[in-house]
């Protein structure tokens, strides 16, 4: 979505501004440049000749027309107040030339013959910059070459986001040697006019139970997760971690020591036994053992958390892999190991001086990202008519579904997310620009998305009041399919800037990404009864099937049991790596 | 002549209208654009979702449906029955001893000296406090004003020692 405007396509021009722009280019509209003005902070652009000019119509002399129009050919103001009259059109039907007329208090162009905004790429970017003159940033990383105006919004490159030099994207179909090298080498599938021959028994590689040993149900959930999440399971399926090799290669065999600690051999370890065929429940003990090791902490075998395994595994797996390469890798790169490759996006976070404008970015690599219920919405479900719809409430988070006010939703956690939040007064940010601490708006957004988003929902509620824990048990609704374009550090910050054409942090300018955030969803870590005392269950989605996997027990279940389920992890995979099972045909 | 006062309302819904028309053109402004620009969310696809969702709870909801007898399996989907602790047997990797899977944990826990003893001399170098990726900095949570040592930890199993005291996960390996 918003790769589409990233600077490639144009929204269709009506055959007047076409026209004016083949007239005089886009000189015009630079030359309005001087007339932009912009309340900080990163208020409305407006055009004005002085800054204190008062516009009224040229024709009526009406100063509070709610629109008024500048005309770009000779900065003649007119109202436009249909069905009253439009002196804006009349001035345009009389003379030819000047049909494009400008908003003055919305800097938006207007075709006065058609009656209708229309806009212009050169016009959007001559007001963003203008924008942008407010909002210089010295981003904390470096960004050498980009001119002080430009680098906070247009593609200023975290220094952990350098160019990797990309391959386009070209879909693959074998050639008629290949076509007859794949028959020779082929598996024939049963033939779809024969349906009953496909034994209800052809599973799914790789489902398997995982046995509990002992309250370790948040450790079978998530290693299902990790199991079938596409990318990992890929690596190690390929060998790409031979664990013979790596632990010949670490010295093990020889010397006192059995095995070298390494959480990837036993997870490879772990594919190769859930993936072999075998159906009967395997146990991870040794998994168990090695990451008890790891995390010597949570060794112990009550009360575990299956989010703080996640990372904590995620971690192990990293840090075997940092001490054995001797070169650092930039974090966030997702170059350091596969964990990082799989799970790692980097987010970014904007602070904006509500008095100057001034913004400073930071940008923070990320695994998962941990998202807040909603504050109680109180009696959810009733008066969802009487529900505000208004973006300033920060109570109401019904945005985009009039009916289902009252509903969590996970898009309505990320939205969240990335809202702009004003601190409060006791968290004043020091302004570079102003030199003294000032109240500030901060806003996260998502700079590059990983290959595999892990959504953690914060179920946990604490109330140092009453000094206890609770869980929180409210629904969740997690789409199937989810597209995290709004998310995005461009999307976000094109909408700070008034939604206008012109690439911003993050697009990029080839079609090959245009799908990269969309997602699907693969796997969903729920979690019932109390905080102290509960189970975990991780329900997979294979082949466009949906699986239970309750410890050793791997059940089908229907759509309708997953949706309704309480979320904890929803893990999402890009879609362009998500595999569905293509539509059999009907038999005859 | 009307009376000042009238005058004053008559003025102050005359400004109060112009304020309204201004604030309504802005919005319709906004949403022109987005939508002419390409940027409107696709939201027959979300309503689709949240349908399917609320149809999904109806139906576990509803007693008639036989829906998932909780953790009461009959067979699994490849025919296998499975006892409620796991009886596969294998040896302790840490003593040799022969356990039972399901009482593997509390054994190993044991067995391990409950995690103090357990660190091998090798598996953690200095370097490994000031790993970006460990759990004290800014990986997972993102609303830093949010209390940040807050923690979202649900257990599992039987109740341990109870109340709000939860590790806040640092994995320095320190002691």
């Amino acid at each position: 979505m918003s790769s589409k405007i990233n600077g490639n396509v144009s929204p269709q021009q009506c055959p007047h501004l076409l026209d004016f722009r083949s007239r005089n280019g886009s000189k015009p509209f630079r030359a309005l440049q001087d007339c932009i003005r912009v309340k900080p902070p990163g208020g409305r652009a407006a055009i004005r000749r002085e800054p204190s000019e008062v516009p009224g119509c040229g024709t009526c002399e009406e100063s509070s027309r709610p629109r008024l129009y500048a005309c770009v050919a000779c900065a003649a103001v007119l109202c436009h107040s249909p069905p009253l009259h439009s002196h804006a059109s009349t001035h345009a039907l009389s003379n030819p030339g000047h049909e494009i007329a400008v908003d003055v208090d919305r800097a938006e162009l207007f075709c006065c013959v058609c009656r209708d905004q229309v806009y212009d790429r050169d016009f959007d970017s001559a007001i963003v910059l203008a924008q942008s003159i407010n909002a210089i940033a010295t981003a904390t990383t470096s960004t050498s070459g980009a001119t002080a105006m430009q680098c906070n919004v247009a593609g200023s490159q975290p220094e952990n986001l350098r160019k990797r030099r990309r391959v386009d994207y070209r879909p693959w179909a074998p050639d008629s040697r290949e076509h007859v090298i794949i028959g020779n080498h082929s598996i024939l599938l049963h033939d779809a006019t024969n349906a009953s021959l496909i034994s209800s028994t052809e599973l799914p590689r790789g489902l398997r139970g995982l046995n509990n040993l002992g309250n370790t149900c948040f450790m079978s959930s998530v290693l299902q997760a990790l199991l079938h999440t596409p990318p990992l399971r890929n690596y190690f399926l390929s060998d790409r971690h031979n664990r013979y090799y790596c632990q010949q290669k670490n010295g093990a065999f020889n010397g006192t020591k059995n095995s070298i600690l390494c959480l990837a051999c036993d997870m490879d370890a772990m594919f190769s036994a859930v993936f072999s065929g075998d159906r009967t429940p395997y146990s991870p003990a040794k998994f168990l053992y090695s990451w008890w090791q790891h995390a010597a902490n949570l060794a112990s075998y009550e009360q575990q958390d299956a989010h703080e395994f996640f990372i904590s595994v995620l971690d192990g797996i990293h840090e075997k892999v940092e001490k054995d390469k001797t070169k650092s890798r930039s974090p966030g790169s997702g170059e350091c190991c596969i964990a990082h490759r799989v799970f790692s996006g980097i987010l970014r976070s904007d602070v904006m001086c509500m008095a100057c404008g001034f913004t400073s970015t930071t940008y923070d690599p990320c695994v998962d990202i941990s998202l807040d219920l909603e504050p109680n919405q109180g009696g959810s479900g009733k008066s969802s008519s009487a529900k505000s719809h208004s973006s300033c409430n920060v109570e109401a988070d019904c945005k985009g579904s009039n009916q289902n006010c009252g509903i969590s939703t996970l898009k309505g956690c990320l939205e969240r997310f990335t809202r702009a939040e004003k601190l409060g007064s006791d968290q004043k940010f020091f302004c570079q620009k102003c030199r003294v601490r000032q109240e500030s708006l901060k806003q996260m957004s998502i700079r590059k998305l990983p290959l595999v988003s892990c959504f953690h929902i914060k179920r946990f509620e604490h109330s140092s009041i009453r000094k206890m824990s609770r869980k929180v048990d409210r629904y969740l609704q997690f789409p199937f399919s989810l597209d995290m374009a709004p998310y995005l550090s461009s999307s976000i910050l094109r909408n700070r800037f008034g939604n206008r054409i012109f690439p911003f942090d993050g697009d990029e300018q080839d079609a090959s990404n245009e799908l990269s955030s969309e997602f699907e969803l693969f796997a969903v870590v729920t979690h019932t009864g109390r905080l102290d005392a509960g189970h975990y269950v991780t329900y997979l989605r294979l082949s466009n099937q949906w699986y239970k996997c309750d410890d050793a027990w791997i059940t089908r279940v229907n759509d309708s049991i997953v949706r309704a389920a309480q979320g904890y992890m929803m893990f999402y995979v890009q879609k362009m790596l998500y595999y569905k099972a293509s539509e059999k045909q009907a038999a005859s | 002549m009307s009376a000042p006062n009238e005058d004053n309302t008559q003025l102050s819904s005359h400004f109060f209208g112009d304020l309204l028309d201004s604030i309504i053109v802005d919005v319709a402004s906004e949403c022109h654009r987005i939508a002419k620009v390409g940027l409107d969310r696709n939201l027959e696809e979300e309503e689709e979702e949240l349908r399917l969702s609320a149809q999904a709870r109806a139906s576990v909801a509803d007693p008639s449906n036989s829906g998932e007898a909780n953790n009461k399996y009959v067979v699994d989907i490849f025919g296998q029955t499975h006892p409620p602790v796991a009886n596969e047997i294998f040896k302790c990797m840490n003593c040799g001893r022969s356990i039972a899977a399901g009482r593997f944990a509390p054994h190993l826990e044991k067995c391990m000296g409950k995690g103090r003893k357990a660190r091998l001399k090798v598996t953690r170098s200095s370097t490994a406090a000031q790993n970006q990726y460990s759990r004290g900095s800014p990986v997972s949570t993102y609303s830093s004003y949010t209390n940040s040592t807050s923690t979202s930890r649900l257990s599992n199993g039987t109740p341990g020692f109870a109340g709000e005291e939860y590790s806040n996960g640092t994995y320095e390996g320190e002691p």
